[in-house]
């Protein structure tokens, strides 16, 4: 009995131990604000990160002497009647140069040391079934609008959400050629200095078996129908959305208002969405690379890959980097724990004589080591209690406490451009938050156990000796 | 030598040596002690004999070199540290010349302590009301009935001295153990404990062993032993 109640005791008649307790106080709080911010931040990282990549992602070389079927039909067909399938749609990617009648194009051309601009990822959607695979839409529709909502920019939105590549009202289709409608990346927009209605040129090449090198170059001039934000940089700076349709006449050559010849490019990749993808994404990519691999509709050059294969890297990194952070920050732990450690020492060498008494008195050396690990205890009990909650309610507030900051203090702290970021990203996830409390009664216990250790080893005679 | 009573403590060929760097010192050269029940035995001796030492090693504080005591006729040196410390808690009441309380706790926690030790958490609260009367009780007993709540710091040297022979008292030892627990305190001051600690010894008939310099107080016991340079030199009978 004499253990609970004389560290209890010891540990208030001590004031020196209420920085031990602000310690583990500070440090759990801390771990855990710091935790949840960082989580946050990895998790927006991480969905930015998958931006507007689908559940699977198969990729059809357009490879001119392949048998595969021209058109993707069949294969949207098998997908969609499978019932793990949200939906599919088919894409047709190419790599182009962009470029305007002004100055402008040309500065961009010739600035080596750009890392801004690349080619232009042209992107062939059907506007009609893309939004089953995708966030297309959504894309268009946040572009253009202020912290409310509200639209401010109606001059950087596709005008009409349900037809996006239909011609933009600034348009006017009597003057020259008709010319078939783009949506360009929101980044790509500012940095050529487009607005809807601009034409753009595009150039690139094609496979042509008749010419001597086996490519021609193919150019044409499209109107800007309007932006989109993906939230993700890269795509943002390189990707042109246009009508499949019209990037296969492009490509064939095939004027904007003519059939399509049987033998163009159709499309070079499908998208998945499944319904579950945590449950499905393995099985469901073993069985469609099966089905239509015997189906005749994919041969060795294709591939299926799950949406994290296409970012392995970027997630590994990130994985790395939360485990990396959180050793990292466990030092704070360590430095409370070394401050038990300091005040529990002091105390045992004060308390000398009252281990001697309380041995004379038949306390056992194990009974001496119990009461000193348990001042640690009730140190890591209300340390991290009041730390775990503290932390916890920063975390869940810290967007709205940020704001309050700024406003009091007339500084930016954080400043939400930068990261692309409405609100401070935090994820409290319970178990970090068990993890952190559990690691600091570790720390606080194992810090403790040495000077408790001494406490128990201590020779009662030489502590009664002397007063 | 007192025949009566029965044996309480039984010392056999204490030796006790120190080790000071690579030279060994011999502090105690083989003591044979008995005490018995009811019996008041005091120590005497040139400061540096041994009685301290001595009296550490029969209360079981300090491991003899070689010998053996027998407590409740059990060779308490041979047992585990666990009974050891139960031996001591159940069988010993020390008293030394610094009080040695808690400061952390008030008098009558000070003298419950010992009840706190032999008790788990759950035995001491169904006994709480009981041990809290009888620690009120003694230290009413011993006039200090107006300083229950007093912290060690509050209290004077023989205040302190009597709530330090209260805790000793506390759980009916058999045998008491008191290193000149005048020492420290003037001459009415320390008359006043030993009459509070001769009256607690005759009415509960315990066994006292007391290390004094104080000539006139070993009269009042029932035996004298004289300690020099680690042996006994000498033992009288006294009033007792
Ligand atoms: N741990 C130790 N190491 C070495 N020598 C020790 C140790 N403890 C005690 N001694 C020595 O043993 C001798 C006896 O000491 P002790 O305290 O028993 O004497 P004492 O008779 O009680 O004296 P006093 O009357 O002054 O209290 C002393 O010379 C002391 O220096
Ligand atoms: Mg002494």
């Amino acid at each position: 009995m004499y253990r609970v109640f004389l560290s209890w005791r010891f540990l208030r008649s001590r004031r020196t131990n209420l920085i031990g307790v602000f310690g583990i106080f500070l440090a759990v709080g801390a771990l855990i604000l710091i935790l949840s911010i960082m989580t946050g931040f990895l998790e927006e990282t991480r969905r930015s990160a998958r931006g507007s990549l689908s559940d699977l992602i198969i990729t059809l070389p357009p490879y001119s002497d392949s048998r595969r079927p021209r058109d993707p039909a069949p294969v949207l067909e098998l997908l969609r009647a499978d019932e793990r399938v949200e939906g599919a749609s088919a894409h047709l990617g190419w790599m182009c140069i962009l470029t305007r009648q002004d100055e402008r194009s040309l500065r961009i051309l010739v600035d080596s040391q750009s890392s801004e601009i690349a080619g232009i990822k042209l992107t062939g959607v059907d506007p009609a079934t893309e939004d089953d695979a995708t966030e297309f839409r959504p894309s268009l529709d946040t572009v253009g609008r202020d912290e409310n909502g509200d639209i401010v920019a109606p001059r950087l939105r596709v005008a009409n959400l349900a037809d996006p590549f239909a011609a933009p009202p600034e348009y006017d289709a009597s003057v020259g050629r008709p010319r078939a409608s783009v949506i360009v990346g929101e980044k790509v927009m500012t940095y050529h200095g487009l607005r809807r209605g601009s034409f753009i040129t595009l150039m690139t090449a094609v496979p042509d078996p008749a010419s001597d090198t086996g490519w021609s170059a193919k150019k044409r001039e499209f109107v800007v129908a309007g932006c989109f934000r993906s939230g993700e940089n890269e795509i943002d700076l390189e990707r042109v959305y246009i009508d499949r349709g019209q990037l296969a006449r492009f490509l064939s050559g095939v004027s904007e208002d003519d059939a399509l010849p049987q033998d163009s490019i159709h499309f070079s990749e499908v998208l998945v969405k499944l319904k579950d993808y945590e449950r499905d994404a393995e099985a469901a990519r073993a069985a469609f690379g099966a089905q239509l691999f015997r189906a005749g509709l994919i041969d060795e050059s294709c591939s299926i890959r799950t949406w994290e294969e296409f970012r392995e890297a970027l997630l590994g990194a990130i994985e790395n980097e939360r485990v990396l952070m959180g050793i990292m920050l466990s030092l704070i732990l360590v430095v409370a724990g070394f401050t038990i450690f300091a005040i529990l020492s002091m105390m045992v060498t004060e308390k000398r004589r009252d281990i001697g008494v309380l041995t004379a008195l038949g306390a056992t050396p194990r009974g001496v080591l119990v009461l000193f690990l348990l001042i640690g205890f009730w140190d890591a009990l209300i340390g991290a209690l009041f730390g775990a909650v503290a932390g916890t309610w920063m975390a869940l507030e810290i967007d709205p406490l940020e704001r309050k900051l700024s406003e009091t203090f007339g500084v930016q702290i954080f400043n939400r451009e930068v990261y692309l970021f409405d609100s401070i990203p935090s994820v409290v996830t319970p178990l970090a938050v068990a993890a952190i409390v559990i690691g600091a009664f570790v720390c606080t216990l194992v810090f403790a156990a040495i000077p408790a250790w001494r406490a128990a080893n201590l020779d009662p005679v030489e502590a009664l000796r002397n007063e | 030598m007192s025949e009566s009573g029965d044996i309480v403590l039984c010392a056999r060929a204490i030796v006790k040596r120190f080790e000071s760097g690579d030279s060994e010192l011999e502090i105690l050269h083989g003591i044979d002690l008995d005490l018995r029940a009811g019996e008041r035995l005091a120590l005497m001796g040139p400061s540096g004999a041994g009685k301290s030492t001595l009296l550490h090693i029969l209360g079981l504080l300090e491991h003899p070199t070689y010998g053996t005591v027998d407590l409740d006729g059990r060779d308490a040196w041979s047992l585990s540290t666990q009974e050891r410390a139960r031996l001591r808690n159940r069988y010993i009441g020390f008293v030394f010349q610094f009080y040695h309380l808690l400061s952390e706790l008030d008098a009558v926690e000070n003298v419950m302590l010992p009840a706190m030790i032999a008790q788990s958490r759950g035995e001491f609260r169904l006994d709480r009301r009981a041990h809290l009367a009888k620690a009120r009780d003694l230290l009413s007993n011993f006039g200090l009935a107006h300083r229950l709540k007093h912290r060690p710091a509050q209290l004077s040297g023989g205040e302190r001295q009597r709530v330090a022979l209260a805790r000793a008292l506390f759980l009916d030892p058999p045998l008491l153990i008191a290193d000149e627990p005048t020492g420290n305190l003037d001459r009415d001051t320390g008359e006043l404990v030993l009459d509070l600690l001769f009256r607690a010894q005759q009415e509960r008939n315990l066994s006292l062993l007391l290390v004094t310099h104080d000539e006139r107080l070993a009269e009042r016991c029932s035996r004298v032993l004289r300690l020099e340079a680690g042996s006994i030199v000498g033992a009288v009978s006294g009033r007792g």
